[in-house]
């Protein structure tokens, strides 16, 4: 062996000399806009779910029957669910867990198992609504049910399934731009504007059964279920860190502010041509658009078909969601939108038997949407108050919310909201069910 | 302790807790004194958990009754060993969990799977002379005893449960006596699996697991932070001391390392980067000056380069003694003593020649070469044309750094495609 052997220069290279282009790397872009599209979130989309078909059919009646004299209950309606709101979504940052996980852990699976058959239950019926919701919006043009629905059907499992989390959720806070439509509508339908104020600065009651019954059903609608549960877990997904927790907390409660803004806004529009006119009685928000036609012109009937359509999508894809997020927590399955079907069979299944369920009902003709409605109301009736409690006693827990618990006036306020907000809730289901 | 870990299938009859909890509470004669509440359990040792005492509810209160004291479980109560009832304040002594309060209902990792489940039933059974958790069932069974009746639950049959060996509670909710089980078999894991698990749980959840892992291998813990997405990364190191941050970047590969660097705030960054051992900090240092959408910004600083006249055999064994990353090492680079490219050998072109053949004559082609401002789909389209699976990065002729296929994979993966690894994985 004659060859001589080089001496072997290992040399593990550094870059030392790279440009020193710290702020590149460092971009603070993206930081930015990721900080304004964060302002839209789930404390948005959770609220305005809520100003769908049923609820757009209960303003239009409130405005249709009283006119504006029930505006002053939105506000006390605004507080309470900006409350609810903000509970959900600082117990979804701090535990990082769904309000049916919770449920689940501290108060065992009877609690659990009951409180997501209620929440399937009522869920699938909201949905249905909203389907037909989607039709009759889409109706309001001549084009039939059985090519609207099916369209909105595939369009909105293809977002929450095949999208990721993200992407959906910015589709969806697109939806709610049609809600602008309202305060449009309002407008054009010129109404009144001291009487209005003076119906929102002044409480006002009747003595009428109808008054009272309309009364809690307005609460109902607004504050439902489904919007804390897809809070909650929607926050949870989208992994909101502890120090962004007051930026989650303010969303959630402009969430809810502007949500009853719009309501209020619907009861204007009506309350300014239905009720001036003396139209008392529509039985859907289809009806209520149509009914505007002759007073505020086409256009106003066009927004609010508009503002139905972006409604009912929103609710449409929400109501899915949140029933699969409460089973899937509460039984402990694997979950995440825009997971796959391998990746969370069940999650997945949930919300495609939902939404084909639930646009099927909806192309039936004649479907009783009314009585379906009403039997919905029920069992969300008996369901708020529950959910409600158990978001009270979990954020008020040491245990689980440390430092964060809910304590002093927030705790106060919170305990009158599920004490009133129940109370109304029952309330409703004693009077449906008599039949009042 | 052979036999503690005997397979559930030779154990004998399988007793369900939920069947114990709010059964009554017996003397040797059958008399009835009162509830049973929950069942006290140590974790920590070899083997099933053995089942150390009761909750016992006694005349309206609540209090702590010994194993010792206990002469048989089963569905119709536990039984007293003497006449004489004698009832302690319950005080948890370290590794004491309840059975009821704080396993059933809440989540496990079934480290089989690599996933979390939810303890629907907790299955007890009498191992080695003693009463002992040998399972918990997550399947739809468990559940639907449960929720039934209590005469119609018991007809539901055992079903399939996973064998305790197979999985590690979550401990971090238990009150008062702030656990430190370890987790041993979370170790079995591939970091990938242990990042997707830290992923899928809660914070809280999510830090347990990290602390685990962390408190008997930093190196895997420094492997799970590399394979973890940006916001987990984010959140676990915002909780951390800048001391403990860096020493897990110390452990990781410096382009990754570089990543978090500049994903920390603003004035961590200088702080942490002062923690670093040298030879880490120049390479991270180096790397935060290119843009991390760009070749620069992908490249590791670490390759084997070697001098043109060093023989194949030589630089076999240059790699064999080298510590770097093994991605990192499938190609050997000839550069001139002033450190400008001049060509790469493959391993295996390595391995097949003659060893004393010179590495100047085994460089075939004029090798591709990127700069640190080339973009993804350059660095990418490089890499298609010439099948490689790391390329070269060169600043000015000098080389700087190696960009290898996995990189690139995980840069150019379709948004849809990299959700897997966490949903917020396409921002």
């Amino acid at each position: 062996m004659a060859v001589r052997v080089p001496p072997v220069m290992r040399r593990i290279r550094s870059a030392t000399r790279g440009r020193p282009r710290l702020p590149a790397r460092l971009s603070s872009r993206r930081v930015r806009l990721f900080a304004f599209l964060g302002l839209l979130g789930p404390g948005l989309i959770a609220a305005n779910a809520g100003n769908d078909a049923g609820g757009i059919a209960t303003y239009s009646s409130v405005g249709a029957k009283y006119g504006y004299t029930l505006l002053w209950t939105m506000v006390l309606i605004t507080i309470s669910l900006a409350i609810v709101q903000r509970l959900a979504a600082r117990m979804g940052v701090v535990t990082g867990k769904g309000l049916a996980e919770l449920v689940r852990e501290e108060y065992g699976i009877r609690w659990s198992v009951f409180a997501t058959s209620a929440v399937l239950i009522a869920n699938v019926g909201i949905c249905i609504s909203d389907f037909v919701g989607i039709g009759a919006a889409v109706g309001l043009t001549g084009v039939p049910v059985q090519v609207s629905v099916p369209i909105a059907a595939v369009g909105i499992w293809l977002i929450i399934v095949r999208g990721s989390y993200r992407s959906a959720e910015r589709v969806f806070i697109w939806f709610t731009i049609p809600f602008f439509a309202y305060p449009v509508a309002a407008i054009l339908a010129h109404p009144r504007w001291h009487s209005v104020g003076r119906a929102i600065a002044v409480p006002h009651l009747h003595t009428s059964s109808t008054f009272i019954v309309l009364l809690i059903a307005l609460a109902g609608t607004t504050i439902t279920p489904y919007m804390q549960l897809y809070l909650q877990s929607a926050v949870v997904e989208r992994g909101v860190r502890e120090e962004d927790l007051p930026r989650e907390e303010r969303e959630a409660v402009a969430g809810a502010v502007f949500a009853n803004l719009v309501a209020s806004f619907i009861i204007i529009a009506t309350g300014a041509t239905l009720f001036t006119h003396g139209i008392h009685d529509i039985s859907s928000a289809a009806d209520a658009a149509r009914a505007l036609d002759p007073f505020a012109g086409h256009y106003a009937e066009a927004l609010f078909g508009v503002g139905l359509l972006g409604a009912s999508l929103l609710a449409a894809a929400i109501l899915p969601i949140a029933t699969a997020y409460v089973v899937s927590e509460s039984l402990g399955y694997e979950k995440g939108v825009g997971r796959r079907h391998e990746e969370a069979p069940v999650f997945v299944n949930i919300i495609t038997a939902m939404i084909m369920l639930s646009a099927f009902v909806a192309m039936i003709p004649g479907v009783p949407v009314i009585s379906l409605l009403v039997g919905v109301q029920v069992v969300n009736g008996l369901l708020l108050p529950i959910n409600l409690f158990f978001i009270w006693r979990l954020a008020r827990s040491q245990r689980l919310m440390g430092e964060r618990r809910s304590r002093g006036v927030l705790d106060g306020a919170a305990a009158v909201t599920v004490a009133v907000t129940s109370t109304l809730s029952l309330g409703l289901v004693v009077i449906t069910l008599s039949g009042i | 302790m052979s036999s503690v870990n005997a397979p559930a299938t030779q154990a004998p009859p399988i007793l369900h807790l939920s069947a114990v909890v709010g059964s009554p509470l017996r003397d040797a004669d059958g008399e009835r004194l009162g509830k049973v509440e929950d069942l006290i359990v140590r974790l920590g040792g070899v083997g099933y958990p053995p089942i150390t005492g009761f909750l016992v509810n006694v005349a309206g209160r609540t209090s702590y009754l010994g194993v010792e004291r206990v002469s048989d479980i089963g569905g119709d109560g536990v039984v007293l060993r003497k006449a004489k009832l004698d009832l302690r304040r319950f005080e948890r002594r370290p590794e004491e969990v309840l059975l009821r309060r704080d396993l059933l209902d809440r989540q496990l990792i079934n480290v089989e799977g690599a996933r979390l489940v939810r303890a629907n039933e907790i299955e007890l059974a009498l191992v080695a002379g003693s009463w002992r958790v040998v399972g918990v069932d997550t399947g739809p069974r468990g559940g639907l005893r449960r929720l039934l009746p209590k005469g119609l639950g018991a007809h539901i049959a055992t079903g399939e449960f996973l064998d305790w060996a197979g999985v590690e509670p979550f401990v971090g909710h238990v009150p008062t006596v702030r656990l430190r089980v370890p987790h041993p078999k979370l170790a079995k894991l591939h970091p990938a699996q242990i990042a997707d698990l830290v992923e899928a749980a809660s914070r809280r959840e999510g830090e347990e697991i990290i602390q685990a892992v962390g408190d008997d291998d930093r190196e895997l813990e420094a492997d799970v932070f590399e394979e973890l997405d940006d916001h987990h990364q984010q959140e676990f190191l915002e909780d951390r001391s800048d001391a403990r941050v860096a020493q897990i970047l110390s452990r990781m590969a410096p382009d990754d390392a570089a990543d978090i660097v500049g994903e920390l705030e603003e004035d961590r960054r200088e702080p942490v980067l002062a923690l670093l051992p040298v030879s880490q900090r120049v390479k991270v240092r180096a790397l935060l000056g290119y843009d991390p959408a760009q070749a620069g910004g992908l490249m590791s600083p670490e390759y084997v380069a070697l001098d043109g006249s060093t023989s194949a055999g030589d630089a076999l064994d240059a790699v064999r003694r080298s510590e770097i990353a093994p991605e990192l090492l499938t190609t050997v680079f000839v550069t001139s003593s002033d450190g400008s490219l001049e060509g790469s050998v493959a391993v295996t072109a390595l391995v097949r020649a003659d060893q004393d053949e010179r590495l100047q004559s085994l460089v075939k082609h004029e090798t591709p070469c990127l700069s640190p401002d080339a973009d993804f789909e350059e660095v990418a389209r490089q890499m298609a044309d010439y099948n490689l699976t790391s390329i070269p990065v060169a600043d000015e002729h000098r080389m700087v750094g190696v960009v290898t296929v996995d990189d690139v994979l995980e840069a150019m993966l379709p948004r849809g495609w990299r959700r897997r690894f966490g949903l917020l994985g396409e921002d």
